[in-house]
Parts: structure tokens; sequence; C-alpha cells
């Protein structure tokens, strides 16, 4: 116990950072949209609007501050849910304690009572996309357009399939079938508005998607998803990598050239020439 | 993330960049002060130079494209996601960093066999000298690797290891840049810090020092006036 006590100070300290006396709002905008709303329907997590009716408020601080031990200790509600959200477990939020978890489910009952809570979610649109949308969409994951806030756009991490040339990036998930994964238009936009992920939260905290962005790349994505089949990411970097060894050689060769007047040309011929001396000359 | 998994980031991404640049500055001054001619390279060109060509070029040229490549996306990360927008430059930017990492490893793995292979050069090669080679191999493999494996750098180092270096400048330490990385990008990290941390203790300070016009002067000719039979006549070395 220890133990953890010693370890769990500074890494609240520090990680969590900000998170002391945050206003509950701010925080729920940063941390939870991702997976649900308040009155628009179930993410990949439940809809929370009046969640404190329907559940005892221990029972709740007891989840929101470590889901995953709820989860492990068989509580049946806690299985029921998991099972709902196709096995994803929630996963620990940031910086948070019993303190911060009451001031979120007092947030989140004052905004269950009103007539349209502001995390009711993004609404999106049910019609087909346009070709217009989806090009939007490319364009923006591309790079070719850039995002307004000033964020990097998705090809430096991520790739699907039909990018062309080298692909894109491989640091993050492939995210051809990511509309599927989160679960649709909804669940996705929701997820680009706030991304849950430590390295996509960080990079996005301060210069976030705008909502004229998402709904193009939800559009691309959506598209995506519909490709046949997922080309393996094997062939793009085994061709990146022949062509900087290729490219390598060549320097190599270029050094060579650049530097044949160097010290093996003077030298070796001085010693040659001296041992053709002594054995000559002699 | 469990505690213990937080509390290693904090010691490898927070305590350790510090404790490696207080060690690199705090001791290079004191090594230059105290013991300036040891600011050194420690030159085995003399004992073997023809194998030392095919290492030492490649290595360099590789190391210092490469390396620059980092400084300039740590100082104009904004400037470099602007570049990499058209898919053909970033492309080109990438294979470039590729060529010269590669160059940097052949280069590497060429002085490295040197030193295992020429009994005059293991001769002179010190253990702490085996201990840079260990770690410089890691650290060219696994950007290598992660050029490879995890592209496009170029582009997620100017947007996520950029603000976390800039954090630890500004002494506000923020580790979820770097905390749900891949393994070898945390390798490649963590190994970059203990090369800083140990640099004043190695041959390596010769960077600190290093006399740049040698990066484009005409080579340097070197006569040593000896017999074959084996007795020196005349040693003389020349400027150039």
């Amino acid at each position: 116990m220890r133990r953890t006590g010693w370890t769990a100070l500074p890494v609240a300290l520090l990680i969590a950072g900000a998170s002391f006396a945050q206003d509950p709002v701010a925080y729920f905008r940063q941390n939870c949209v991702s997976c649900h709303t308040i009155g628009g329907g179930r993410l990949t997590g439940p809809d929370l609007k009046n969640v404190t009716q329907r559940r005892e408020r221990a029972w709740l601080v007891r989840f929101i501050t470590n889901p995953k031990a709820v989860i492990n200790s068989g509580d049946p509600t806690a299985l029921k849910l998991k099972d709902e959200a196709r096995g994803v477990v929630m996963p620990i939020p940031p910086g948070i304690n019993r303190e911060l978890a009451n001031a979120l489910l007092d947030m989140i009952e004052k905004e269950s009572a009103l007539e349209e809570s502001q995390f009711k979610g993004m609404t999106i649109p049910t019609a087909p996309f346009t070709a217009q949308d989806i090009e939007r969409g490319r364009a923006l994951f591309l790079g070719r357009e850039p995002l307004a806030n000033g964020g990097p756009s998705c090809v430096g991490c991520h790739t699907t399939v039909g990018l062309g040339g080298l692909a894109g990036g491989k640091l993050g998930p492939d995210l051809t079938r990511v509309f599927e994964r989160l679960q649709g238009r909804q669940g996705l936009a929701a997820w680009m508005q706030a991304p849950a992920t430590p390295t996509m939260r960080s990079v996005f905290r301060n210069q976030p998607l705008q909502q004229d962005e998402i709904l193009p790349l939800v559009a691309y994505f959506e598209d995506r998803a519909k490709a046949p089949a997922v080309t393996p990411a094997g062939p793009a970097s085994f061709n990146f990598f022949l062509i900087g060894l290729l490219g390598s050689v060549v320097v190599l060769v270029l050094f060579d050239i650049i530097w044949k007047r160097r010290l093996r040309s003077v030298r070796r011929r001085q010693v040659m020439d001296a041992a053709k001396e002594v054995l000559h000359g002699d | 993330m469990t505690d213990t998994a937080q509390f290693i980031d904090m010691i490898l991404f927070i305590v350790l960049p510090y404790v490696a640049m207080a060690t690199f500055f705090l001791v290079s001054i004191y090594r230059y002060l105290g013991r300036a001619f040891t600011y050194s390279s420690v030159s085995s060109q003399l004992l073997e130079n023809k194998q030392h060509f095919w290492g030492l070029v490649p290595f360099h040229y590789g190391i210092l494209v490469v390396l620059a490549g980092h400084v300039i996306a740590f100082l104009f990360p904004r400037e470099l996601l602007l570049f990499n927008r058209v898919s053909l430059r970033l492309y080109i930017l990438e294979t470039t960093a590729l060529v010269f990492g590669l160059l940097a490893l052949i280069g590497l793995v060429s002085l490295i066999l040197r030193r295992i292979t020429e009994p005059k050069i293991r001769v002179v090669t010190t253990p702490m000298d085996w201990v840079l080679f260990v770690l410089l191999f890691v650290q060219v493999i696994a950007g290598v690797g992660i050029a490879v494996f995890y592209p496009w750098g170029s582009s997620w180092f100017a947007a996520a290891m950029t603000p976390y270096l800039w954090s630890l400048v500004k002494l506000q330490p923020d580790i979820q840049f770097v905390s749900g990385l891949s393994f070898w990008v945390k390798l490649h990290v963590v190994n970059a810090f203990v090369l800083i941390g140990l640099l004043p203790f190695t041959r390596l300070v010769h960077v600190l020092v290093a006399p740049n016009p040698y990066l484009w002067r005409r080579p340097q000719v070197v006569r040593w006036y000896r017999k074959p039979g084996g007795e020196l006549a005349e040693s003389k070395t020349g400027r150039s």
C-alpha cells in the first residue's frame, strides 16, 4: 500500500496536471464526450442522461474512479455495460478522484434536467454523403487542406486503403475500418471531437478538429469502410526500405568518387613504390 | 495505464532527460576546464585507413543529416507540417531521411566490425568505446526501424515529439505525448537521453569541439617516410 501511495501522488500531480480543482464541464468535454453523450444517444459508452437516477451514486463513483476493478470484481451491472460496449472497457479517466467524480455526477444531473444538454453530441446528417464530402475528407486526411486550428493531418500517423504512393503513416492504427470500429457516424464524430487515446488527446487538445472538418472526415472513413479488402501494409514499407537502400548505395558510390584521391591513393602508392625500390634497387 | 507503468514513464521521460541534460552540461564543462586535451575523437585513422573511410564517412554524413532533421523538426514543427502537406514532398523528405539513416547504420556497422577484426584497433579500444558503440547501434537501428515501420516520422515528430521536448524545456513536462507511443519509439527517445548523459564521458565529446571546416576541406595527407624494413627514416605530418 505504501508503494502505491508514493507512486500515486507524483503521478497524479504530474500527469493529471490541470485536473485539480477542474471545472467538471471542461473536464467532461475533454475526457468524456468521445464515448458519452447526455441525451444524444449511445456512442461507445451509454447515454448518461439521468444516470444518477438509474444507479446509486456510490456505485457510480466507484465505477468512474476505476471501471476495470469493478468489472473484474464480477459486478453484474458492470459486466452488462461491458457487453453493451462490445467489450470496450472504459479507461480510468485521467486524474480522477472521488471529489471530481462527484462533481461530474452533479454536472450530469444538472445537464440531464435541461431540455437540451450542451453534451447532446454533434448532429450528424443521416442522408448519404456526397462525392464532394468524401473528396474533401480525403484532402483533409492527406493534409492537402490543412486543419483550421493547426492540428497535424491524419496521414502522418495513419493510413487507409487506396492512398497510393507510399501510403500513410503507421504510428497509429490503420483507419480503413475505423468507421465500423467506432460504430458509425455518431461514434466516429464524437471520437474526433475529443480523441480518447493519450497521444491523440495531447496533440489535439489545443488545436481541436472543427465540426466542418469532422463531417467530411466521417464521410471519407465511411467510404473507406466500404472498400472490399484491407491491403496489408507490408509492400509499402518494403518498397520504401528498398528505395532507401538503393539511395544509400548510390550515395556510397558518390562518396567513393568524391574522395577518389583520398589518403589510400597517396600512401599505398608510396608504399608500393618503396617496396619496388627495395626489390629492384638492392 | 497502471500506476507502475506511469511511474516508469515518469522516470524515463521526466527524470532521465533532466538528469541527462544536467550531467551533459556539468561534466562537459568540468572536463573542458580540467582536462581540455582529452577533448578528442581519439582518431585511429593512422592505424588503419581503408575500412576507416567506409565507416567514418557514411556514418558522419548520415548521422549529421539525420540529426539536423531532428533539430529542424524541433525548431520549426509548423513549417515542417506545412511542407509535408504535399504527399510527394513528404515521400521525398522521408526517403532522404531514410537514405542518410541507412548510411549512418552502414557506417556504424563498418566501424564496429573494424574495431572487432583489426587487432591494432582493438588494442586502442576502451570499454567505454564499446558501451558507446552498443548505444549508438541501438539508437541508429531503432531510428531506421522507426523510419521503415512507423512512418511518417517527420510529421509525427513535429506533432507529438516536439511539444513533448518543449514541455521539458519549459520545465512543465507533459509525458502524455509519449506515453502511448510504441516500444521502439520510446526506446529511441530513452536511448537518446542516455547518449546525451554519457556524451561527456566518451570520445563523443569531439562533437562539441568539431572543426567544422573538416566537412568540406580537401582530404588531409599524412605522409609517413618509413622504409619497408621498419626502420623509421623520418616522420613528418603535413598540414593540409
